[in-house]
């Protein structure tokens, strides 16, 4: 069996990010295998090491997207491969670049980020999927293999799902499917002696980045009246929960 | 190409886990650990999980082998989060290295392999309640016995001591003889007529254990002496200068907090109607943080690198300690400063800064041995 992880590198939640020329300049970022990602090497390495085979990373993006590799075989995948592009590309065309990469593997199945936290298009996992003309499940936060086909638990708005598909199939991931673990220092020191290998490719992106501009958020700079403590505090809750939404 | 300051992909890698778990193990438990006066288990089991604990034991005995400048970079961002916690396994690294340095191979397999089997930590005591600076004043006795040394005194201020698999214990066979009678023994936790009494009460750093060993009768067998009769000094010097240096990666660590906390509340703070961090005496404040974070951090670096080229660095590693800390300690004092009232208050991180920094000027050496050493260097030129 093969279980392949596509990621992704992108920069640090706490980076600071600035603008230049319109383009957003990573120069000062730290860039880290994206967490959405994570999930799919975990997920990958643990259907590795229950069901035996092989697990393999393959990253898509410039020079540096190597050390978020590395970071994954230091987390325990076999083997790497990076497909080398600079600059960037939208999601379909991603996919069609990786395509020929993923044939190549024939994977069992095919796990990724369920969006990706640079350009946050939510695509990877569908287009890959649509490229390969193989099933995607979106969004899963369990997944078992069943012989020639996998049951998956894909999240819904209020619920949940429980699909099955027939493999070979992409599956997107996301927080509650595992924990992923820490790529720890025999991991590091191990990774060092493993393969990646590089193919370059040229794609022509179907959509083209214009301008780049870091969203700046206004608070809303509700007060409310505290008078009558019993009354806005139910305010506050109705508050919370229908405009933030967040409890 | 003589001088190259950049990590080698690996350090990056390890620099980022140890970042990470710093992040995320121990930052949000540091203050409780603090407040409770308690060794945090859960934390080094997590810490041999990942391979940072013991780290420094060669590949031959199961350990990772790692160099000096990779043991800095793990110390500065584990101590970021939490100096006291840092301190548990760099006195384990401090109870290993003489084992490195003067062990046979055969003590070598039966001390260190266990110590990567399993989350477990050594210490090394040789401070005593009357003499620590003058180390060559030890009154712990040896007495030889067939097979066996008698071990009777009391080791003091001993980080680790009570949880440790083995201590080395420095113990003289002769007083007169002060450092030339000095020999070095493993003690084993359990051997009879060995307690550990754990101190409480201490400023800072507490969530490491510090220990008063005591040793009536206790048996120790020959075969767990590091090298000869009489050269027992001169292992415990060259242990210490070399484990001075994780000292001081500690203290970059808690010098980089003090200055990002510091940048944080500057930046939200507001007086006389405009951000605190507008103002030049915080500016200035700030930038003599930076100014000492980022030579501190070099030197301890340069000693780092000079340890690991077999070089000689008894005097880097005495200034890299003495610096780094009294860089730390005043670090942590201008973000007290720059806080003012809140930066008194335990609800805010920087008063723990400095009350766990206080002691990287003390232990290991006091900085006033460490200019003893630096002055000797100078003077022998």
């Amino acid at each position: 069996m093969k279980f392949v992880a596509v990621i992704r590198q992108v920069p640090d939640g706490e980076s600071r990010l600035k603008v230049q020329g319109e383009r957003v300049d990573l120069s000062g970022a730290t860039l880290i295998l994206d967490q959405m990602d994570e999930y799919a090497v975990e997920e990958a390495l643990r259907l590795k090491e229950k069901h035996g085979g092989e697990a393999i990373v393959v990253g898509f993006g410039p020079e540096r997207t190597e050390e978020a590799i590395r970071t994954a075989l230091a987390m325990g995948m076999d083997r790497g491969v990076h497909v080398v592009f600079e600059g960037h590309a939208d999601p379909v065309a991603v996919a069609e670049a990786l395509a020929p990469v993923l044939r190549e593997e024939a994977p069992t199945l095919v796990l990724t980020g369920g969006q990706q936290a640079d350009w946050d298009s939510q695509a990877l996992g569908g287009a890959l999927a649509e490229a390969l003309g193989v099933p995607v499940v979106a969004w899963t936060t369990a997944l078992e293999l069943e012989g020639e086909t996998a049951k998956a638990k894909h999240d819904l708005d209020e619920g949940a799902e429980w699909v099955r598909v027939r493999l070979p199939a992409v599956f997107t991931t996301q927080q509650g499917l595992n924990e992923p673990r820490y790529p720890t220092l025999p991991g590091i020191m191990k990774a060092k002696k493993k393969e990646i290998r590089k193919v370059q490719v040229s794609l022509s992106p179907k959509v083209e980045l214009l301008s780049e501009e870091i969203q700046e958020k206004a608070r809303l700079g509700k007060v409310l009246d505290g008078k009558d403590p019993a009354q806005a505090a139910e305010e506050l809750v109705r508050l919370l929960h229908e405009e933030a939404k967040v409890i | 190409m003589p001088i190259d300051f950049r990590l080698t992909e690996e350090q990056k890698q390890l620099q980022a886990l140890a970042r990470r778990f710093a992040k995320e193990v121990i930052l949000p438990a540091a203050a409780e650990y603090d407040e409770k006066e308690e060794v945090p288990w859960p934390i080094i089991e997590r810490l041999h999980e990942v391979g940072l604990l013991n780290a420094i034991i060669p590949e031959a005995y199961g350990g990772m082998g790692l160099k000096m400048l990779d043991e800095v970079i793990v110390g500065e961002e584990l101590a970021y989060a939490c100096m006291g916690i840092y301190t548990i396994p760099m006195a384990s690294d401090l109870g290993i290295t003489p084992v490195l340095l003067a062990g046979t191979p055969e003590q070598k397999e039966r001390f260190l392999r266990p110590l990567t089997e399993k989350p477990a930590l050594a210490a090394f005591a040789l401070s005593e309640p009357g003499n620590g600076s003058d180390a060559a004043a030890l009154k712990t006795r040896a007495v030889r016995q067939g097979d066996y040394y008698i071990l009777n005194g009391t080791k003091m201020w001993i980080s680790n001591g009570g949880e440790a698999e083995w201590v080395v214990v420095f113990a003289t066979l002769n007083p007169e003889l002060r450092h030339r009678g000095v020999v070095a023994l493993v003690v084993e936790k359990g051997t009879p007529g060995f307690k550990a009494v754990k101190l409480h009460g201490k400023m800072g750093q507490r969530a490491s254990g510090t220990y008063e060993l005591i040793f009536e009768d206790v048996k120790v067998p020959v075969a767990n002496r590091l090298g000869e009769e009489g050269e027992g000094f001169k292992i415990a010097m060259n242990t210490l200068n070399k484990t001075r240096i994780p000292v001081a990666a500690g203290s970059v660590g808690v010098a980089r907090r003090a200055l990002d906390e510091a940048k944080k509340y500057a930046k939200e703070r507001e007086a006389f109607g405009q951000p605190i961090a507008n103002f030049q005496a915080i500016q200035f404040k700030l930038a003599d943080m930076m100014i000492g974070l980022e030579t501190a951090r070099m030197y301890t670096y340069y000693a780092a690198w000079l340890a690991d080229q077999g070089l000689p660095h008894a005097h880097a590693s005495a200034i890299a300690k003495a610096y780094a800390s009294e860089v730390a300690f005043e670090a942590a004092n201008q973000a007290i400063q720059i806080h003012g009232g809140y930066g008194y208050m335990r609800e805010f991180p920087v008063e723990k800064l400095l009350r766990d920094v206080k002691l990287n000027q003390i232990y290991e050496g006091t900085n006033e041995i460490q200019r003893l050493i630096i002055a000797r260097h100078v003077l022998a030129e």
